[in-house]
Order: C-alpha cells, then structure tokens, then sequence
C-alpha cells in the first residue's frame, strides 16, 4: 500500500511534461476548434455576435454544393495519387533493392524529390505546365509554339497535373516503406522457390508479393492520409482553378476560415476532414493490424 | 536503483540546467540597452506599418526615409506582407481579429473598408479629413473608404483596367483603338489573320481571367459595358441572372476566352497576362496603369514604343466601364499611436510623395491637382488620356460581406468559362442566390 501511495506522485511528475504538452498543444486546440464549430461567427460582422447554433454548421456542409464538390475533387486525387504512388513506388523499391554498381547514388536520387520542400515544387511544376515556356510543353511540341497547351487552363488537365506532381513527389517515398519491406523477406523463400522451378515472375508474384503486404498496406495507410491532407500543391499551382476543378477539400476550407472569415463554418469543415482522416486510419489499422496477425500465426 | 532512472535524473537535470540558461539569458539580455536609453522623451516612437510586398520598393524606402527625416521623433518599422492582395488581406485580418496592438497602420485594398469598419478594426478619420479636404482626391477612392457616412480611409494610388494595344499592328492594318468590343473582335481577328505566317503565336487579347480577385474586376468591366451590374443600386441583390449580364459572359466565352484570349488566360494574374504583351505576342491587353512602366520598359518589354494606352471598349449598347482598384491608408483601432500614424498618412498622402511617387514609379495619384502637373505629365504623358478613366471608375459591391460574396463571383465566373458546356443562365442563379443569402446577413446596407 505504501508503496503504491508514495510512487503515484512520482509518477504523475514524470508524467506531467508529457501530459501538458499533448494537453496545451493537441487536446485544447482541438476542444476549441470543436466548440468554434458550433457557432456562426463571421469575422467581418461582429455586430451579428457569435450565436451558438448546434449543428447548423454540419448540416450546411452536408448541403453544400461546394464542400461536395471539394470532397469529390479530394477523393478523386487520393485514390488515383496514392495507386500510383504505390505501383511506382513499389518499381522504385524492387529496383533499389537489387544490387548493382552505384546503388548508393541511385538511392539517395530517388529520395530528392521528396526532400524537396513542397511549396518548392508546386511553384517548379506551375512553371513545367506554363502554357509560354513551360518544359511540358517543350518535351512534348518543341519548336511547334501553336501547338503549345496551357494544361493548368483546363479542368481535367489541371487536375491530372496535380496528381502528376504529388506523384512524382512522393512516390519515392512509399518506395523507401516498401524497401524496408523488402528486406526482411529471407532469401531461403527465394531459394526454395527456385529449387521448386518458378521463374522470376512467379517468385515475385507468390513469395515476395503476399510476403509485402504489411510494408505495402503501411505504405498505403501514411500515403492516404497524407494525401488527403492535400493543401500546397493546389494553394501554388492552381488557387482551386479553374471554376473549382483542382479545390481540395483543405482548400475550401482555408478560403472559408482565412479569407472569408467565416470562423464557425471554416472550423466545421476541418472537423469533418478530421473525423473523415480518423475513421479512414482506424480503418487502415484493423487491416494492417489483422493482416500482421495473420503472418505471424503462418 | 535502477539504471533508467540515473537516466531520467540526468535528461531532468539538463533540462534545468537549458532553462536556467534561458532565464539568465532573457533576464541579462535587454538589460544594457534598456540601461542606455531610459530618457523616454527623446526615445522616437516605433509605428508599425504592415504593407504588401510593393511594386516599387526602392521609392517606397525614400519616400518613408524622407518621412523620417521630416519627423526624427517617429520612426517607421515595416512588415512586409505577400504581394497578393488576399493574402495580405487574410494576414490583416488576423492580427486585427487578434487586437494586435503591435500594428499601427496599413494599406487596405479598394474592397475592404466597408469589412474594416463594421468590424471596427479602422479608425474613422472623419475629424483630420474633412469633406474639404477630400474633394481634393478623386471621387472613387473617397467613396471606397467611406462606409455608413464616416470614412476610414485616405487614398493612396488609384488603379482602374485600362486598354493597351499595339500602334504599330493597328496602323499596319488601318484601324484606330476600338471603341467597342466588337471592334476590338473584328480587328483582332483581322490582326492575328493577317500575321499568321510571320507571328504564329500572336493572340488577340490577353487579360486576367484565373480564378481570383481579378477575374471580379475584368468580369465587372465586360458586364458593366453592356449596362448590367453585379448588384443592384441600392447594393441589396445579386444582378448577375439579368439578361445584360448574360450576354456579356456569353461573349466573353465565345468570343475571349474561346478564340482571341485562348483558354490560357484562365491561368493567367497580372504578371502573365503582361509577360504576353510586353513579348509582343498579344494585339490587345487589359491591365492597370501600373504595367505602362513594365510596357514602357526597354529591359522588360519587345514592344516600347508601339504601345498606347486608353480607356477600355464598351459593347455597342453600353458605356465605358473600367473596374476601381487602388489602396487607402487605414489605421488600426488598436494602435496606441494614432496621432503619429495619422502623421505619416498626411505625409505619404501628400501632393510631393504622390509626385515623387508618380515620377519615379509609374504610380497614378489620387489627387486631382496632380493629374495637371508638368512634372508629372512630362513622365507619363498616358496621364492624360487615365484620367477621364478614374473619374469614373466602378466599384465592386460595397459591403462588409464582400470576401465572401468575392469567392461567389470568382466561382461562378471560372466555371462558366472554363467548362463550355455550363448552362450560364442557370449557374448566374445559383450565384444570385448564394450572394443575396450573404447580403440579406448585412443590416443595414451600406450606402
């Protein structure tokens, strides 16, 4: 009994820093934007105080043609980026993995993209799909200036292009989860593949596949995540154009908050990309988790 | 013991020791300066001047070391804010919304004082200005900075769209600056025709046409000129449905967008658009007066010379429309220093500054008087022929909402020109509605 009564303060002392951290900086901003979402306040109107209206907030975002639009143009881009992120990244993966002469180099170049600051390369890409001096066009046309695109100019293209740009960013990225997946792959498997006469795609398509799933759903879990939290690329190479093709979720909801100073309804609509971020992880955990499971009791 | 725990003792004890240090640093640190200059009198106050990235940053620094020559007891400390005016809005706007008293004054763009003064974050400045005084200004700006019957803000510049073209391709095919835009199509059209084999790159127009702020402003200036608005007079409704307003954007995707601009223009802010014509690779173009300096600019532009500058074309039924733009000095309602800022406006807002601006820097004044100076005149001859144009510029809706209804007009006129196939008619309603939910919010209106 003693015992227990003298180290519970020790304890909670130890514990404090810790606890005061995560409560000043993660639990408090996240109660207040909470209670913020609950009332109508509009910067710019303070003579229409700050009225609590419940959930009037949510269910105007559930009515919003806008916030729906923006939630399609944001799923639309994590599916198509984080598919492709993961299928390159995976090439990028097996062939890093591999040995040969200036392996070293090639794996570091593959990382310089992703070290990049993404508002760098957001303004790098603007510049690669102008429509006057822009590479894209260069590579593709050449000399052939009339046939030159302005890609950013139209919807679908715009948004291709986005999805162009966040792959090339962070493909290599979820290449560098899936290598570490890769190397704890023993070689016996290998071998006794070989041994029983499969070829090189039938050991990557039974022994090292099934045997990647962990390192490939992980991958998948932090590139989904990330991608929807998709703000930089779009804030610099598009501002949501044109007519709302490119506007992330993330980006309305900035516009709604910072610019229009609609505080109560902006704070609702990073709730709801909260909650939606929170459920897709719970998600992702029990199949990373359960799949774990499964390869230790094989 | 156990061995973590020397650990934890030793991570605890470093860490005193960093805070210690830090504590000893913030204690001994000012302290020698705070020594050498306790005589509060002669210790100039310190105003805070948060301003956007400037066009001409070296007059800007002559002009504020001229101030502080003329009053050693202030000194100006400036924070530089992104050169786009939404960003620079949205950075205002959290420091006022925070009561940061560390900010004296700023720039507001055309469109805010309305939102600055209901919020209360401006200081009328109804007693130092008086209507005296502004009947010296053009009548755009004052009205931009009057809300309710007090004004907030004391003019600056003055910018409205304006219409340069190239003389030389004009001539070459015997025609005058067009009036109308249909005009303005027809020659184009012959222009970019005629020069196909030589200029194979040569666009009609090149104006602003992305979604933001400036999309508002060239949209203003096509529905204005074919006698609609974007709100009704009394400021209430959102007109955008009405049968003038249609036909305007109509035109502008058949005609702008679609043929004489090419879709590129929807990418296109102030700097694009420019780069365009100053490469000679646009027959007309829509900026505001600032770009004469660029255009007029051997190390930028292909094209000195054989560019003028007028009033933009109006439709065949309308008139001339050019959309205001400009900047006002406001101070902060949380400033504890509003007699001193108010010094600095004075000055800034001075006929010299406006001069010296206006010589060395291609900016247009807001004072009338100027706009008949020689000194002035010689440098920027285009003065001449600008300023019928403010005269008469128009506003964009005066009200406190306007960030909001601001991305409403944004949304509905990027869509409409960026997907061909939108039906304009039905998406002007949707835009009505979403804007007069908005107005209806503003009680009463602003007049």
């Amino acid at each position: 009994m003693t015992r227990i009564k003298s180290d519970e303060p020790t304890g909670w002392f130890m514990i404090f820093p810790a606890l005061a951290f995560v409560g000043t900086l993660i639990l408090y901003p996240a109660v207040n934007s909470f209670t913020l979402s609950l009332h109508r306040i509009y910067m710019g109107l303070p003579a229409l105080g700050e009225p609590f209206v419940g959930i009037d907030n949510y269910l105007h975002l559930l009515q919003d043609p806008v916030a729906r639009q923006a939630f399609g143009v944001t799923f639309g881009f994590v599916i198509l980026s984080t598919i492709l992120e993961i299928i390159l990244g995976l090439g990028i993966a097996l062939v890093i993995h591999e040995h040969f002469k200036g392996r070293g180099w090639v794996r570091a170049a593959v990382l310089v993209p992703w070290a990049i600051p993404t508002v760098v390369a957001s303004q790098m890409w603007r510049f690669i799909f102008n429509d006057q001096y822009g590479l894209a066009n260069l590579v593709l046309f050449g000399d052939q200036v009339s046939l030159y695109v302005p890609w950013l100019a139209y919807p679908g293209y715009a948004f291709l292009a986005i999805v162009f740009a966040d792959v090339w960013k962070t493909a290599s990225f979820a290449g560098l989860l899936i290598l570490a997946g890769l190397q704890v792959i023993p070689e016996d498997c290998y071998d006794a593949a070989r041994i029983d006469g499969a070829n090189a795609w039938q050991r990557f398509w039974h022994v090292t596949l099934p045997l990647l799933k962990p390192a490939l759903l992980t991958a998948l879990l932090f590139r989904t995540i990330d991608a929807f939290r998709v703000f930089d690329l779009v804030f610099v190479m598009t501002q949501g154009g044109p007519g709302d093709a490119t506007q992330v979720i993330q980006f309305y909801g900035y516009k709604t908050l910072f610019t229009e100073g609609q505080v109560g309804y902006g704070t609702s609509i990073s709730m709801a990309v909260f909650a939606t971020i929170f459920i897709l992880s719970l998600f992702y955990i029990r199949t990373v988790g359960s799949s774990l499971l499964k390869r230790e009791t094989i | 013991m156990f061995p973590c725990y020397s650990g934890i003792e030793a991570i605890f004890f470093h860490t005193m020791k960093f805070l210690i240090i830090l504590v000893v640093i913030g204690l001994l640190g000012p302290t020698p300066f705070t020594f050498g200059t306790d005589r509060s009198e002669d210790r100039p106050t310190i105003l805070k001047f948060v301003t956007m990235k400037p066009d001409q940053a070296k007059a800007w620094e002559e002009a504020i070391g001229r101030f502080e020559r003329a009053y050693p007891s202030i000194q100006i400390e400036r924070e530089i804010a992104p050169a786009s005016s939404t960003a620079y809005h949205d950075l205002l706007t959290q420091k006022l919304k925070n009561r940061d008293p560390s900010m004296d004054l700023f720039l507001m763009d055309v469109i805010w004082p309305a939102e600055f003064a209901a919020a209360g974050w401006a200081l009328p400045i109804d007693k130092q200005f008086p209507p005296s005084e502004q009947a010296k200004f053009l009548p755009g700006p004052i009205q931009a900075g009057i809300y309710q019957g007090h004004i907030y803000g004391m003019p600056s510049r003055i910018d409205s769209g304006m219409l340069y073209y190239r003389i030389d391709l004009l001539e070459k095919y015997g025609f005058t600056p067009p009036q109308t835009w249909g005009e303005l199509v027809v020659q184009a059209k012959t222009i970019v025709e005629g020069e196909k084999d030589s200029q194979p790159g040569l666009r009609g127009y090149s104006g602003q046409f992305k979604q933001y702020e400036g999309l508002v402003c060239n949209m203003l200036e096509f529905v204005g000129s074919h006698n609609g608005t974007l709100t009704s007079e009394d400021g209430n409704r959102s007109t955008l449905a009405s049968p003038q307003s249609i036909q305007a954007v109509t035109f502008v995707r058949e005609q702008m967008i679609n043929q004489l601009a090419t879709p590129a223009v929807l990418t296109y802010q102030e700097p694009e658009s420019l780069a365009v014509f100053v490469q000679g690779k646009a027959v007309f173009h829509r900026n505001w007066p600032y770009a004469w300096g660029i255009v007029d600019d051997p190390r930028y532009s292909k094209v000195v010379g054989n560019v003028g500058v007028g009033p933009l074309p109006h439709f065949s039924k309308g008139r001339k429309v050019s959309a205001l733009g400009g900047w006002l000095y406001g101070i902060s309602t949380f400033s504890p220093h509003p007699e001193e800022a108010w010094k600095f406006i004075q000055f800034m807002t001075s006929a010299d500054i406006q001069k010296y601006f206006a010589v060395k820097g291609s900016l247009a004044p807001s004072r009338i008087a100027l706009y008949r100076d020689r000194e002035v005149l010689e440098t920027n001859p285009q003065y001449e022929s600008f300023l019928p144009v403010f005269q008469t510029a128009t506003p964009r809706p005066r009200t406190p909402a306007y960030p909001i209804i601001s991305n409403i007009l944004q949304r509905y006129f990027s869509r409409v020109l960026a997907f061909p196939d939108t039906d304009i008619l039905k998406e002007a309603q949707i835009a009505d509605q979403q804007i007069n939910r908005y107005l209806a919010l503003v009680h009463p209106n602003p007049s």
